[in-house]
């Protein structure tokens, strides 16, 4: 009896602590849970029902059913920014591809190698805006560093982000470059962990660099290729900060891209309620990638 | 066991309420139209019962907020101004919030906020799209009730900042202008010398064939590269140049795009074919090199137009310039720039906040800014005085500005409160400039989107 007693105290006071950590650790996970509620949730909430409204972000919302979904899909720039952001996210594979050779270099043995690293890595900590306006210079038609080049070489450069079909190419340009830093850094640390017993024992069964490459590298890299394909699309589809700088959308909207479009009606045209439903449909789009 | 049940029980109904509490305030921040219509009719009363028991009112100090853009030297003016009239109005303290950069932008989330500043800049591009929002106040009934004179303004000053209940340009007023800035064209008088070519006039304007002219004896390839290092004219205003040629960009009643129409047409052709026909002019391509404002300045072109902003910095060059109208088959032409001062729609102290806008767009504050060679006054009188014109100092022909203001307009982007149908024109154009396509085909292309946009973006006007 005794026994018991004493073991339902025990069992008491447990509990009892046991439910006093629970109210602090509810209390400390509601500070962020609240901010997450009043500047994540509900207002994504709210923008789902204004995506059903005409509203200009002032005035009350008047319900108008589907047409902003309607307009959507009736809309040429809609179309259009669309496909100009799938022609931006041309640049993910290229950039993936350009970013492995450099990790697989970076991952040698060589004197400097963490000047390289450094210099290679350097574009991800600077701010977009100043890089931005740097690469405005690369592509000047005249006094620009790339147009240089190319007339070393006797090719004389577009002007490149004046035209139509050369300023998007030239985003594309931007962009890869932008991006190398951060995928090399991942790609460095997966190769590092690439088991060295595997190559050897391809070595000794007689494999040569490119079956070493085919069958153990890219097989033992390919969660972290996975990983930057998806944050690459999902960066792809949200990009608009360089073109709004860099060309402003043009020329004719040729490097508007999806999200730049809907900031544009949001902000320029006062029409959130289109704008709303652009963000549903690119949203949804987003974690259907 | 109860008790921490109970304990539990406390604290879910303290979260629930917590939760409840949030999705109440979001509510009551969505449904805002309500509650702000509530506030608009409490302010009406207010001012009234102000306006009955005025002299208790007059005693009650009241701090106003005012923001407004602009560099360093044009801040400290304003912090001068508002020095000047707390002295005159003791009663009245002026809080200056001074937004440099992304002021539109910035602008536009305090006005949704709700709690904007009483007073604030308004270019005449933004005006159209907060009046539609309804966050500036009808100052029409101020302006006639406290007998603000405005006889000596320049009317295309004044007129930007009326809206009819559809368009801007007609109706009641929504702000006081702060300034107009004409637009000309500058020349570079030693590059003319040189090319022994006599100075454009400063009463006529050239005609498109006489710059033609003109600008070829001054576009000179010195290095034999193929490639201008003196070009005769900068790029086109085109705008200016379509209503110099009698063209018009959207009918009266804005409602229709008529760019398309002949005159209009052969305006903007003319001026897409001074860099691909008679390459008096820069392309895309040389600008991006160096724009139109950097080649005047190093000597590299001739004529260019541009606003009366230009002149401060002009003044320091070590060539002689001046001034003349802007190329126009015809009449003078072309556009002007302003901002005004608007009164927030919800301000609580419209009495006050309409005293300070008076204030700033009076003699004295203009006479002040004038001084300083920021902008030009808004007064004939006082633009036409010494004052603006300055005897002394360059340019020689400061009267072609009076002139430009009086005849030039507001430029289309003040037309109605959404622009997307400008973008789309503004956009497309690029095509034209490259001479890739006619400016008749072009229009004629465009003109179902861009008439699209402007219903869609403007619904009140085709009511």
């Amino acid at each position: 009896m005794a026994h018991s007693h004493s073991t339902n105290i025990a069992a008491a006071r447990a509990g009892r602590r046991f439910k006093k950590d629970y109210f602090w650790a509810y209390l400390f996970i509601s500070a962020p849970i609240i901010g997450f509620m009043i500047f994540g949730f509900i207002p994504i909430c709210y923008s789902v029902y204004i995506s059903f409204t005409k509203f200009d972000g002032f005035s009350s919302p008047e319900l108008n059913g589907l047409d902003n979904y309607r307009l959507l899909f009736e809309d040429p720039l809609m179309r259009k920014t669309t496909a100009n952001t799938f022609y931006a996210a041309l640049g993910i594979p290229i950039g993936m591809a350009i970013s492995l050779g450099i990790a697989i270099a970076l991952n040698q043995k060589i004197a400097g190698i963490h000047f390289f690293r450094t210099a290679f890595f350097l574009p991800a900590i600077s701010s977009v805006v100043a890089l931005t306006l740097l690469w405005k210079w690369v592509f000047n038609s005249d006094f620009g560093i790339l147009n240089q080049l190319l007339g070393y070489v006797g090719i004389t450069g577009p002007a490149w982000l004046n035209e139509e079909a050369w300023a998007m190419p030239a985003m594309i340009i931007q962009g890869v470059w932008g991006g190398l830093g951060f995928n090399m850094v991942l790609y460095l640390a997966a190769l590092q962990g690439v088991p060295s017993t595997l190559y050897e024992a391809a070595e000794i069964d007689g494999a040569g660099v490119m079956q070493k490459f085919r069958f153990i590298t890219i097989p033992g890299i390919s969660p972290t290729t996975f990983f930057i394909v998806v944050t690459s699309i999902i960066g792809a589809l949200q990009d608009f900060v360089r073109f709004r700088i860099m060309t402003g959308g043009g020329p004719n909207f040729s490097t508007m891209t999806v999200v730049y479009y809907l900031f544009e009606n949001a902000f320029r045209y006062m029409n959130m309620g289109f704008a709303s439903a652009m963000a549903w449909v690119l949203g949804i789009v987003i974690i259907a990638a | 066991m109860g008790v921490f049940e109970k304990k539990k029980s406390v604290w879910m109904l303290l979260s629930v309420g917590l939760v409840a509490g949030l999705l109440a305030g979001c509510a009551g921040g969505g449904g805002g139209g309500n509650a702000e219509n509530g506030g608009d009719a409490s302010n009406a009363a207010g001012s009234n019962s102000e306006a009955s028991d005025a002299p208790a009112g007059t005693d009650e100090k009241v701090t106003i907020k005012f923001s407004g853009w602009g560099e360093p030297n044009e801040k400290k003016l304003y912090e001068d101004l508002i020095k000047n009239f707390e002295s005159q109005n003791p009663n009245i303290k002026v809080q200056y919030i001074h937004i440099p950069a992304d002021y539109a932008g910035k602008m536009n989330t305090v006005l949704a906020g709700g709690n904007a500043p009483d007073v604030f800049y308004a270019g005449d591009g933004d005006v159209a799209r907060w009046i539609k929002l309804g966050v500036i106040k009808n100052i029409q009934q101020q302006v006639d009730e406290s007998g603000f004179d405005m006889s000596d303004m320049y009317e295309s000053a004044v007129d930007r900042y009326r809206y009819d209940g559809m368009k801007m340009g007609t109706g009641d007023l929504y702000a006081l202008p702060m300034d107009v800035a004409g637009t000309v064209l500058y020349y570079n008088k030693k590059l003319f010398d040189e090319a022994g070519v006599p100075y454009p006039s400063a009463e006529t304007p050239m005609t498109f064939d006489e710059l033609v002219e003109v600008g070829k004896k001054l576009t000179k390839d010195s290095n034999g590269d193929g490639k201008p290092d003196q070009y005769g004219m900068g790029p086109a205003w085109w705008e200016g140049f379509v209503w110099g040629n009698g063209g018009k960009i959207l009918s009266d009643d804005r409602t229709q795009f008529v760019l398309n129409e002949d005159k209009a047409v052969e305006a903007l052709q003319f001026a897409a074919d001074m860099r691909n026909v008679h390459k008096i002019s820069p392309d895309a391509r040389a600008l991006q090199a160096m724009n139109d404002g950097q080649m005047f300045e190093t000597g590299k072109l001739a004529m260019m137009i541009g606003g009366r902003w230009s002149v401060p910095v002009f003044r320091n060059l070590k060539f002689d310039w001046d001034v003349a109208p802007i190329p126009a088959n015809g009449a003078w032409s072309g556009w002007s720039a302003s901002t005004g001062y608007s009164v927030y729609a919800k301000t609580k102290y419209p009495d006050q906040a309409f005293k300070f806008a008076a204030y700033l767009a009076g003699e004295e504050a203009n006479r002040i800014r004038s001084e300083q060679g920021l902008t030009m006054p808004v007064y004939k009188s006082m633009a036409n005085s010494d004052v603006f014109l300055t005897p002394g100092t360059k340019p020689e022909n400061a009267q072609v500005f009076l002139k430009a203001v009086e005849t030039e307009q507001a430029g289309p982007w003040t037309y109605v409160p959404n622009n997307k149908w400008w973008d789309i024109i503004n956009q497309n154009l690029g095509q034209m400039w490259e001479g890739k396509t006619t400016a008749k085909d072009l229009m004629e292309k465009i003109k179902p989107d861009v008439e699209k946009a402007l219903r869609e973006g403007n619904p009140e006007l085709f009511q």
